[in-house]
């Protein structure tokens, strides 16, 4: 794997704001920065909304040694946007570099986040990114799931580094390994999957969060409403 | 197995395009369902204005059960809710959904509730609704990948969406390309049956085809 000069940040959640998948891989892009890799960060949802922006897109993806999917775990999987986007890239890849080999591509990586206390909810969706990376001819380099992504909730990972331990620990080494060259390791994998709280307290913490913004927010409704019932 | 009886099915549509085996799987599963008395709600994801899920889960938290985006997306819930069996009909990507089946699959958050609870050794959503529904899903492959790592990939997504949609019943086959119309029916068919709909169950007669793995 050659050493990348550029790295293209994809981010994939698909709010408006701030999310915990772009502090993930902007933490991950000043990892890199620091070798000296030029990098730069593309919003999914906006990047599949006009044909101007998908050219925009699938140069950067060109131009890119290294590419990074950063995203949230939505329904088990990718969200309906950055799934349009692959596929437009895997298409674009397969008409321009029919035959090429993968290791002449850039190198691609994903990192997903989830707001489950469990690794394993993610498992599924880095397949799907390493059968992209094999489809659309990228050199796939590895995986990072991080779980109870609700703690992070869209801050930098600099204002929670202190809770935030083992994810930054993961994308350090992840970005040492990448900057020169190398796969993410597997102790990145580990330390990246390690909760940072047990899953009974961040189960609790997250349904006194939702009671607590059902109340604020709700407008009076009940919070077990149904509709369509 | 016991049959069931007919209901209302929602077929979520993901084709792209009009590739032939998917448009054979399409008709053969309309056609299956209809045999049998069910009221099928044929819905073509590609020519429905659904805006992309953004995660605001003002769907958990403002308006309970409902998406906050007045389009296509808040018909999702109103229309997967009351069925009885839900059918996903895409073309396998990546091992996923394609963008066109996802980007209404996106909108079945309002189905569940934010509160989390352990459940068969994971944490899970709890459901808003008692009603359950089965779930069947057929996808379809370039020749020669049913057994490919994106089938095999599609098959886990289709397992993980069940530990969380929790169907009483379920099945997932996998087409490859260039099938012909009769082995599409068969292996449709014996699909219908998995999911108790049993008209479809008394036509499979030989059983399984091959091209469903």
């Amino acid at each position: 794997m050659k050493t990348p000069q550029t790295a293209l940040l994809l981010v994939g959640s698909p709010k408006p704001g701030e999310s915990s998948s772009e502090s993930l891989g902007a933490y991950l892009l000043e990892g890199l920065e620091k070798h000296d890799v030029t990098t730069q960060t593309l919003h999914v949802t906006k990047a599949v909304r006009s044909n101007e922006a998908v050219e925009e897109l699938l140069a950067a993806v060109a131009s890119a040694d290294l590419v990074v999917l950063s995203f949230p775990l939505y329904v088990d999987c990718l969200p309906g946007p950055v799934i349009r986007a692959l596929e437009l890239i895997a298409a674009r890849r397969a008409a321009e570099n029919g035959t090429a080999d993968a290791t002449a591509g850039p190198v691609f990586v994903a990192i997903c986040q989830s707001g489950f206390p469990e690794a394993d909810h993610s498992a599924v969706a880095i397949e799907i990114c390493r059968n992209f990376a094999r489809s659309a001819r990228l050199k796939w380099a590895g995986g990072l799931v991080m779980p109870e992504g609700g703690m992070l909730n869209g801050q930098p990972m600099s204002k929670m580094k202190g809770r935030m331990r083992s994810a930054a620990g993961a994308l350090d080494l992840a970005a040492d390994a990448l900057a020169t060259g190398r796969l993410v390791p597997d102790e990145a994998v580990r330390l990246m999957a390690k909760p940072a709280f047990p899953p009974f307290a961040y189960r609790f913490t997250a349904n006194w969060g939702w009671r607590s913004q059902i109340k604020k927010q709700g407008e009076g409704a009940s919070v077990d409403a149904r509709p369509f019932a | 197995m016991t049959a069931n009886l007919p209901g209302a099915a929602l077929l979520l549509d993901g084709r792209a395009d009009d590739e032939l085996t998917l448009a054979l799987a399409h008709e053969a599963l309309v056609d299956g369902l209809s045999a049998d008395g069910w009221a099928v709600d044929d819905w073509r994801l590609r020519d429905e204005k659904i805006a992309w899920c953004t995660g605001c889960f003002k769907c958990w938290t403002t308006t309970p059960g409902l998406c906050a985006h007045r389009d296509g997306g808040r018909k999702v819930a109103e229309r997967w809710v009351p069925s009885d069996l839900v059918v996903f009909l895409t073309p396998v990507t990546f091992g996923s959904y394609s963008s066109e089946l996802k980007k209404a699959v996106d909108h079945m958050i309002p189905i569940l509730l934010p509160f989390l609870r352990k459940r068969a050794g994971e944490t899970r959503h709890q459901q808003r609704y008692e009603h359950r529904h089965d779930l069947l899903v057929v996808g379809t492959v370039p020749a020669g990948q049913a057994d490919g790592p994106e089938a095999q990939t599609f098959r886990r997504q289709v397992e993980r969406n069940t530990y969380n949609m929790q169907p009483p019943r379920w099945a997932v086959g996998v087409l490859e390309q260039g099938t012909n119309d009769a082995e599409v029916r068969a292996a449709v068919n014996a699909l219908l049956a998995e999911v108790g709909v049993h008209a479809a169950r008394d036509a499979v007669g030989a059983g399984r085809s091959e091209v469903v793995a």
